[in-house]
């Protein structure tokens, strides 16, 4: 870290290496879609310029996700581009490859990914936003506040009502039908 | 209260969703350094490098890449740099630098093997030929306590077994002179036949230099979605041995 803050090019390449997988996933989460490496690749070119702001890697994660959630942005609002999240996981959730399925990875809980999946494309921007950071991202709650630019508190109250939503469209047990889509 | 323990179930659903979405991910540590290596103001969104180059130079990559590794997509070499990153574990050529007193991983603690593979988010594997180990450990936990690494330990904590999901973030960071490529019962494992430093990743990216140590051979290998660490005084084959025993 220290090193790429002087302009070590060799050192910054380590960081975009060992940050490019969660960023390609927070950018296609928060709606970059297909375009999400160009975001993840515009933020790590920002990020470098704004390097020596920053003194250690723990402060480098989220800050880079900050600026991929504000490119990701920036690009939905420019093309409502609004289908990644719900592409990518139908996609995944339709055709089960056998790598990581256990036994007990039945066709109702496939069904019940997509409920969920389309549960959550139909929720705010807002609640979206934070469920995504929170849990599919597994962000913590100062990581999700630093990405999305919240208050702590906001992410907090904000989680908390953004389950309730999710909770309430889903209804409730596993099993369960989707209300409405 | 039932509420609150529908908004759990819910959450943990969320988190396995995520778990499963596969985002690519493709290596751009040359695209950025190309574009880095340019004047500041040459950055036009997204338009500072031609396409065709970016495909032009993945293919360079990706040539060099297959010359070094095998045809596994898990398996990403970076063979310009000498930076190799196989199922969550980053390779570095080079001399280790072990710390003078190494710490171990963070939040380590022993925990029965039920404990483990009711907290861990991951299958945790155990090798029939070593059988029910000495040991276990857990470290570095979510805030929901599920351990990011779970460690098998035998004889007497001479022989052991990190397990960690592979898939999303590297966990370990080594630094070797010489690895190579090994068949472990038809998936590509890495193999370090003498000592090396590793040094622990954090979920959040950060090294943990104070980890650093010097370990003993060791083979690495990954079932798609946990990767297998196995460290002790043990021959290729006994190694491989072990790994095919995981059940």
């Amino acid at each position: 870290m220290a090193r790429a803050r002087d302009g070590d090019l060799d050192a910054y390449e380590l960081l975009v290496a060992r940050h490019t997988a969660l960023a390609c996933r927070t950018a296609a989460l928060l709606g970059a879609g297909d375009d999400a490496e160009d975001v993840v690749q515009e933020a790590f070119v920002k990020a470098y310029r704004k390097l020596r702001h920053f003194r250690g890697e723990s402060q480098f994660r989220p800050w880079l996700l900050a600026i991929v959630a504000n490119e990701a942005r920036n690009l939905q609002r420019a093309r409502r581009r609004r289908d990644a999240l719900a592409l990518r996981a139908a996609a995944r959730a339709e055709q089960p490859n056998g790598t990581g399925d256990l036994p007990a990875d039945t066709a109702v809980a496939t069904e019940r990914r997509m409920a969920l999946v389309t549960a959550l494309r139909a929720l705010d921007d807002r609640d979206r936003e934070v469920l995504v950071c929170r849990y599919l991202l597994d962000l913590s709650e100062a990581e999700t506040a630093q990405t999305l630019g919240w208050r702590l508190g906001t992410v907090k109250s904000r989680t908390a009502r953004a389950l309730v939503k999710l909770r309430t469209r889903l209804g409730p047990g596993l099993a369960s039908e989707v209300p409405h889509g | 209260m039932a509420e609150r323990r529908a908004d759990l179930e819910l959450v943990e659903e969320l988190r396995e969703l995520g778990r499963r979405l596969e985002t690519p991910a493709p290596d751009m540590t040359h695209a950025v350094r190309a574009r880095l290596a340019q004047p500041p103001t040459a950055s036009t969104r997204f338009a500072a490098v031609p396409r065709r180059w970016l495909v032009a130079a993945a293919a360079v990559v990706v040539a060099l890449a297959i010359a070094l590794v095998p045809p596994s997509r898990a398996a990403v070499a970076h063979a310009v740099t000498g930076l190799l990153r196989f199922a969550g574990v980053e390779v570095r050529q080079g001399q280790p630098s072990p710390a003078v007193s190494p710490s171990p991983l963070p939040s380590l603690r022993s925990a029965g093997l039920d404990e483990a593979r009711r907290r861990a988010r991951f299958t945790v594997g155990v090798p029939a030929r070593l059988g029910i180990p000495d040991d276990v450990q857990i470290a570095d936990p979510a805030p929901d306590g599920a351990p990011r690494v779970v460690s098998l330990l035998y004889r007497g904590g001479t022989v052991r077994l990190d397990e960690f999901d592979g898939r999303l973030d590297v966990a370990f960071m080594k630094t070797a002179v010489t690895k190579q490529w090994v068949d472990v019962h038809g998936v590509p494992g890495l193999w370090f036949p003498t000592p090396h430093g590793v040094t622990y990743v954090d979920r959040r990216g950060v090294t943990h230099e104070e980890t650093s140590r010097l370990a003993g051979s060791t083979l690495i290998w990954s079932d798609g979605t946990v990767t297998y660490r196995l460290e002790g005084a043990l021959s290729l084959d006994e190694a491989t041995g072990i790994a095919i025993s995981v059940y």
